[in-house]
């Protein structure tokens, strides 16, 4: 009985293990934009957004900051990060290179 | 009982258990709970999981010796392996389908967290074509030799890992017990043969 055994919790620890992906600031970017009460919603930036020409994947909070992922108006892949209470764009990444930074 | 037990214990239900992740994640997708995005990581990491499952087995018969346990891992490598191609296949896939355009991914192809996991998928495309009897048996000495070629993958499986994801937790948990476990390995190699170098250069020694 010994083998299955093994082969199932093998299985099931892999599989536990396969979908823990916890959610911490990167780093990449900081906002310092006080409470969230006062910040507009992420639907609201979306939409912002796609008005722009932008294609949105998905969008998160990161480092106090809105994290987009999508296509530019320019056609680039990007994850890009906004302020989120003046919505201005911050920072633009494409797999790690920066095609964009706020001066 | 037995009969159970064998149905349980045969390869054919193993390549169920190894894909019932991915059928769950597909039918995530299917049903709108997972964006292809979100099927990235988890794919890639289930590929590189079975990946390093199916390296370690050798570096466990070294350190264990030949035991129920280790035939058992052994019989199952072929399966490990060539899930892990599969894994890395439905990553390939899900990436082309995040992407949607040829346009996209050119622009970021040299991307160093990029270029590194075509280049993992790229050398596992023979270690997976190899994988069954008649190619073993045709390319006898040289088959071991090719399917050496999953340290390279494994490298740039690492690389890429490393490179494409925000933070190092993940990739490293998951090769520091590889990495610890192909050193043990290499140091009681080492070990037996300088013993046996030892027992040649100097017979005598082991009357004394």
């Amino acid at each position: 009985m010994k083998y299955p055994v093994i082969t199932v919790s093998l299985a099931a620890a892999t599989m536990a293990l396969g979908f823990s992906a916890p959610a911490q600031a990167t780093g990449k970017m900081k906002c310092e934009a006080g409470p969230e009460s006062g910040w507009v919603s992420r639907a609201d930036l979306e939409a912002n957004l796609v008005n722009k020409g932008w294609k949105i994947k998905k969008s998160k909070v990161d480092g106090g900051c809105y994290e987009v992922y999508g296509t530019t108006p320019e056609g680039d892949r990007v994850e890009a990060y906004f302020h989120p209470v003046s919505m201005e764009k911050l920072l633009v990444l494409r797999r790690g290179k920066e095609l964009f930074r706020k001066k | 009982m037995t009969a159970a037990f064998r149905i349980l214990n045969s390869l054919p239900a193993f390549w169920l258990v190894l894909s019932l992740p991915a059928l769950a994640l597909i039918r995530g997708y299917w049903t709108g709970d997972i964006i292809a995005m979100d099927m990235l990581h988890p794919t890639g990491e289930f590929s590189a999981r079975l990946m390093i499952i199916a390296m370690i087995i050798s570096p466990l018969i070294t350190i264990f010796g030949n035991r129920g346990w280790t035939g058992w891992l052994l019989r199952r490598r072929r399966s490990f392996g060539v899930a892990a191609f599969g894994y890395g296949m439905l990553h390939l896939i899900f990436y082309i389908i995040d992407m949607e355009a040829l346009g996209p991914i050119l622009a970021e192809f040299w991307a160093p967290g990029i270029w590194t996991g075509w280049a993992a998928l790229l050398l596992f495309v023979p270690l997976a074509i190899t994988s069954n009897n008649v190619s073993m048996r045709w390319l006898k000495q040289r088959w071991k030799l090719l399917q050496r070629l999953v340290y390279g993958a494994a490298l740039m499986t690492l690389a890429h890992w490393l490179l494409i994801h925000d933070g190092m937790a993940g990739a490293l948990v998951h090769f520091i017990p590889l990495l610890v476990l192909q050193l043990l390995r290499m140091i009681i190699i080492y070990g037996r043969e300088k013993k046996n170098i030892a027992q040649v250069d100097s017979p005598q020694s082991n009357l004394a």
